[in-house]
């Protein structure tokens, strides 16, 4: 069972469907990348998962049990989301004591979280006089008051200044290496690329793939490979059942992180008669924007 | 439930709103009690009586509750708030229980203060003065409607998520609306949960008319079934509401 499971999901907001049959998982000690863009429904995604929003249909569990069924929640659990807020009047030490008295966390807690974070200095500064990397920091140092082994986080480096982002690209790849699962979304996958291990992309509320960042963008300026069938349907099943990333298109499949060479070998293997053949060369970037292109 | 509450009472520690609120209280009772006893000629011990009744303290608490609650959507902290209490009813029994305490602290602070403080002056012109029967007697009144003024803010927070908006509908209820009702028709008035139930708590006597003030035991369960359908209500919502 992965620490996070994602089944089915779907969440409509009246005439609006955010979120449309959504199913993934995140694994243990790495860093899967939740990708999409504005609007594609990764907070709300996020939100159903950590209990903020109830879902149309489907489930989403940590270790088989709903957020709302953890016996301590921020000891599983640590969150970080886009509107991470405080209360401006209250210090940043004091917003985690009370954090650390909800969730039954020895204090002492506190100070080790401020530390890790690099706020024990302006700790005792009320939160209004914090900076947007500041408010980031702190809201982290929050999800990990209860040394959880599931970290979450919506936008982090939303606001952050490039050393901010830098921090933040070498934290989630610290807690990754301690054995946490850690989902991060973002809408801008030069922000993420650096840093995670799976991807899971998503827009318009749909599920657009899945993998390894090779396997689903090809890596960047990887082998993509243009294909075309007698029986396109036959082939992507086969180069699937074989884990490769495929793409859908009008005529023809664009496999991703694979070459020429290797889709060949797949058809000849299923017996698919082929059409056309050839490498798609494209960056990263482009790639994401064709996978979540909203007519894809 | 007792980290909730812990948590919910630290909240209530770490900013500067209980405090300031607190002073306001204190500081308005002061002076009308100060006032009063050095001014006021011949006072009765139904006048000295209703001095220490501190009037001010259980709208300070109402709107402590109401900003307390509603504060948590105007920081946008309910969404840490709920991460950390997943069972939304729970947190709201939590809060409004700390706010509860919060009120009976705050009444008992400016009960004492000024009772200590009117008694001395009143002792020192020669007016009379109550025994302490008596001021135990006007306290543990006191202490009531504030532990109840604070939970009904809470709920009352929770229904009204815009801070000014909830305000500004409590001073409207308590200033205009509830006073109006009690003049037209005190029958129905009496019943109110800001003037005409808490007064009948209290005892103290704004229609100049004791026959139409509810009996304490009375007036006590009205207050109570105010306060649970407040929280009735408030709980459903808290449970419905998605927090996007």
């Amino acid at each position: 069972m992965a620490p996070v499971e994602i089944r089915d999901l779907s969440k409509r907001f009246g005439r609006v469907e955010a979120v449309k049959n959504l199913s993934f998982d995140v694994g243990a000690a790495r860093v899967t990348g939740f990708l999409g863009p504005n609007g594609a429904g990764k907070s709300t995604t996020l939100r159903a998962l950590l209990g903020l929003v109830r879902p149309t249909t489907g489930t989403a569990t940590f270790d088989g049990r709903r957020y709302d069924e953890l016996e301590r929640p921020s000891s599983q659990v640590g969150a970080v989301l886009e509107d991470a807020s405080f209360h401006p009047g209250r210090t940043g030490r004091n917003h985690l004591r009370v954090l650390a008295a909800t969730g039954e966390h020895p204090q002492e807690r506190v100070d080790a979280v401020l530390a890790d974070v690099g706020l024990l200095d302006a700790a005792d500064r009320r939160v209004k006089g914090y900076s947007m990397g500041m408010r980031q920091r702190l809201a982290i140092a929050a999800a990990l008051l209860g040394d959880p082994s599931v970290l979450i986080l919506d936008e982090p480096t939303n606001g952050l200044d490039p050393p901010g982002i830098h921090w933040m690209r070498g934290m989630l790849r610290e807690q990754a290496s301690r054995g946490r699962a850690v989902l991060v979304s973002s809408h801008l996958l030069a922000e993420v690329a650096q840093s995670v291990d799976d991807v899971v992309v998503i827009a318009n509320g749909e599920l657009r793939g899945q993998g390894t960042l090779k396997q689903v963008l090809g890596g960047d300026d990887g082998p993509s490979t243009e294909v075309r069938a007698q029986d396109n349907d036959r082939l992507a099943r086969a180069l699937e059942d074989r884990g490769h990333a495929v793409q859908r298109e009008a005529d023809a499949l664009l496999v991703l992180g694979a070459t020429p060479e290797q889709v060949g070998a797949v058809a000849g293997e299923a017996r698919v008669n082929l059409v056309a053949l050839g490498p798609r060369g494209r960056s990263l970037e482009a790639a994401f924007f064709a996978l979540t292109a909203e007519s894809a | 439930m007792s980290a909730l509450l812990r948590a919910e009472l630290m909240k209530l520690r770490t900013t500067r709103t209980f405090v300031a609120l607190a002073g306001a209280a204190l500081g308005l009772s002061l002076l009308v009690v100060v006032l009063t006893a050095l001014l006021t000629p011949s006072l009765t011990e139904r006048d000295v009586r209703d001095l220490f009744t501190a009037d001010f303290t259980g709208l300070f608490i109402l709107l402590l509750g109401v900003v307390g609650m509603a504060g948590e959507w105007r920081h946008r902290t309910i969404t840490s708030t709920v991460l950390a209490a997943p069972n939304r009813l729970r947190l709201l029994a939590a809060k409004t229980l700390s706010y509860a305490l919060a009120g009976t602290l705050l009444s008992f602070i400016v009960t004492a203060t000024i009772m200590l403080v009117g008694t001395l002056i009143l002792s020192s012109r020669g007016e009379p003065t109550i025994g302490i029967a008596e001021l135990a007697d006007v306290l543990w009144r006191n202490l009531l409607v504030a532990a109840l003024f604070g939970a009904l803010g809470v709920c009352l927070g929770t229904l009204v998520r815009n801070q000014t908006v909830a305000v500004v509908a409590v001073l409207i209820v308590a200033f205009v609306l509830e006073p109006a009702i009690v003049a037209l028709a005190s029958d129905v008035g009496r019943f109110g949960p800001t003037v005409g139930a808490p007064n009948g708590i209290l005892e103290t006597d704004p229609f100049n008319d004791d026959s139409n003030l509810l009996a304490p035991a009375i007036a006590t369960l009205v207050l109570l079934g105010w306060v649970a359908l407040a929280f009735s209500a408030a709980a459903t919502v808290l449970r419905q509401r998605d927090l996007v």
